[in-house]
């Protein structure tokens, strides 16, 4: 069924306020039941908190009253909105748990979208990412297990393997070897588009949370490894927002922010298994259907466009969080010693450039917390902890352990 | 007539540097030596990355032309900037014709092209963007000011396109001597109303205490124009 945001009638923005006992709604179990509509609460804050941002530096960026007074009424909206996302998701005490969830999206979501990428380049820029974050999950789930007894699958389920990736020593680049080419506003297929700003939000809203959040640890090695792992998210929203083309004008920014918004509640209110969720996402979406026509209105009275020629005339096929565990051991097998040099990712068989390794000399010149989590766990526990249904790691590659690590070195 | 080139219109680009583009997409400076002007032995990605920015720089003007008639208070302004609007659209599918003509593709945006949007972005951006924090007749001079800019350039564009015609090929010459001929009265009197018009405004402006209130300032502007033009 065709699904056209611009001809729908969803809710003035002037009557999208709520109350606060209305906001504060009963969070969802953090264990058990679906993943992935924890996955799903999980990126709509992140892309509801991208929304926001970009709207308050829009008008840090224009001195037009009727602009601001537009995007001021959109942004308390969207900031209702995102209080309602993010308050599904349960207190805890300590950030561990809810950053199982941010990984686990961070893996589901970029497989997903390479999987459906029609343009190679911005395929192999996804592929590159989704091997780094499937490591944050290995890395992180043994640190649920040392800090709390609690296994990964408890949260994750068995949808999403847990196994080392590309270690993450090895993900320190030099910020030079962040950067990436970007598409081209006119020809990009607008799912392109779409997925750039998914991935851009979602890792922007993990560096966030890890930025704030990673000092929340009292145990020293949780703390440098948070530490470790918001230093390569800060890597890779570098990596995603240069996918973007700055040739987007403010107005188009905005129309495209509340177009992804429309794409993507309407996607999970499709396949959203808990009743109650899924009428957040309803809701929401019948709030940006008018926010995003607010943004068309502003594109076609400031910019003189008319957003009917820049959309597609109907949105592209629903994104779908499902199990991507055959793909990712696929670019496992094949990938993980691609590295970057420049603007390019390159089959390097783990060579790196020389700004790369005067890099990781520095940072890694006296050791990776991310390397001590797997070695304290296995003096523990007898081994590392890993989730893999599917059968044994796809490689013998990397140095899982500190141990490892240094007797490779030496 | 394409506006606003998208990948459902066919847009097709030449990745350069920081760009890329699915390769079904991708113009190459090979590409376009066998398609356009074949055997010519000119610069031909040039000529036709410059055809792309010129077909940019008008279709900046059509939005531009838009933009300004709608937040003008002024309704000889109004008249006009809609007036040109028209007109303008119409150079743009003069553009695309001729472009086509030479063997070319009018959803090729040359990296000319993307410049020249750019410009034309940054152009309209300054009334838009800067609106809540001047007078009312700082507004509309700002947005004729834009008009007075993008036309001088518009008219340079179709002055170079008519010299480039000489080193063409006959036949093509011809198509581009045709397109001349047809905007080139237009062009001509865009550039010389909007010229005038804002020497009129900044004359009446300044003939003019500004102790009279600024709302009697700009009805008397609008007559004072309104009597130019008439």
């Amino acid at each position: 069924m065709t699904f056209s945001p611009l001809e729908q009638q969803g809710i003035p923005v002037a009557d999208q306020f709520r109350s606060w006992r209305e906001l504060n709604v009963s969070p969802v179990d953090i264990e058990g039941g679906d993943p992935y509509t924890r996955c799903r609460i999980v990126l709509m804050n992140g892309i509801e908190v991208e929304s926001i941002m970009f709207s308050h530096q829009f008008a840090r960026h224009t001195d037009n009253p009727e602009v601001k007074r537009a995007l001021a009424l959109s942004r308390r909206a969207e900031q209702m909105q995102q209080k309602a996302d993010n308050w599904l998701l349960p207190g805890s005490d300590g950030p561990i748990e809810t950053t199982i969830v941010y990984e686990q999206v961070a893996v589901d979501l970029t497989a997903w979208l390479a999987r459906m990428e029609p343009d190679p380049y911005l395929k192999q820029a996804y592929d590159f990412g989704l091997l780094e974050d499937f490591d944050h999950l290995y890395r992180y789930a043994n640190l649920l297990d040392l800090m709390k007894g609690k296994k990964g699958e408890s949260i994750t389920g068995t949808v999403t393997e847990i196994m080392p990736g590309r270690p993450n020593p090895e993900e320190f680049r030099h910020p030079h070897d962040d950067l990436r080419r970007h598409y081209d506003k006119h020809t990009v297929d607008p799912r392109s588009r779409l997925h750039v700003m998914t991935l851009v939000a979602a890792e922007q809203q993990t560096m966030n949370y890890y930025m704030n959040a990673g000092n929340i640890p009292v145990d020293p090695i949780a703390r440098g490894l948070y530490l470790e792992i918001a230093m390569i998210e800060e890597q890779h929203v570098t990596h995603y927002e240069s996918l973007l083309d700055p040739l987007e004008t403010w107005f188009e920014q905005w129309l495209w922010h509340e177009y992804l918004e429309v794409w993507l509640y309407h996607s999970f209110m499709q396949q959203e298994t808990d009743p109650r969720v899924k009428a957040i996402w309803e809701l929401h979406l019948n709030m940006e259907i008018e926010q995003l026509k607010v943004a068309a209105d502003m594109l076609a009275r400031y910019e003189g466009k008319d957003a009917a020629q820049l959309l597609p005339t109907e949105l592209p096929p629903a994104m779908t969080f499902e199990p991507n565990k055959e793909y990712v051991r696929e670019i496992l097998a094949t990938q993980v010693g691609y590295r970057a040099d420049g603007l390019d990712i390159v089959d390097a068989d783990g060579r790196v450039t020389a700004d790369t390794e005067r890099y990781q000399s520095i940072v890694n010149g006296d050791g990776n917390y991310s390397l001590d989590v797997i070695d304290l766990h296995a003096d523990q526990f007898g081994s590392d902890y890993r989730l893999q249904p599917e059968g044994e790691h796809p490689i013998d590659h990397q140095p899982a352990t500190q141990s490892a690590a240094t007797a490779s070195r030496s | 007539m394409t506006l606003i080139p998208t990948h459902d219109t066919g847009a097709r680009t030449m990745p350069l540097s920081m760009t890329v583009c699915e390769p079904a997409r991708a113009v190459t400076p090979e590409a376009l030596e066998e398609q356009v002007l074949p055997g010519s032995g000119l610069n031909v990605p040039f000529i036709a990355g410059a055809l792309s920015a010129f077909l940019a720089h008008e279709r900046a003007g059509a939005t531009l032309y838009r933009v300004a008639a709608t937040h003008t208070e002024n309704p000889e302004l109004v008249d006009k900037y809609e007036e040109f609007g028209r007109e303008t659209e119409e150079h743009i599918a003069i553009y695309e014709q001729l472009i086509a003509d030479l063997g070319g593709d009018p959803q090729y945006v040359s990296p000319a092209a993307r410049m020249a949007e750019q410009f034309g972005t940054k152009l309209l951006e300054g009334p838009v963007s800067l609106a809540g924090s001047v007078d009312l007749v700082t507004l509309e001079t700002a947005f004729l000011e834009a008009v007075v800019l993008a036309e001088h350039r518009c008219h340079d564009n179709w002055q170079l396109l008519a010299r480039m015609a000489e080193s063409l090929p006959d036949e093509a010459r011809r198509h581009v001597e045709a397109a001349v001929a047809q905007v080139e009265p237009q062009e001509d009197e865009h550039i010389r109303w909007a010229a005038e018009t804002w020497v009129t405004l900044a004359m009446t402006n300044a003939e003019h205490p500004a102790a009279e209130g600024l709302m009697g300032l700009v009805e008397r502007t609008a007559q004072k124009v309104k009597d130019t033009l008439s």
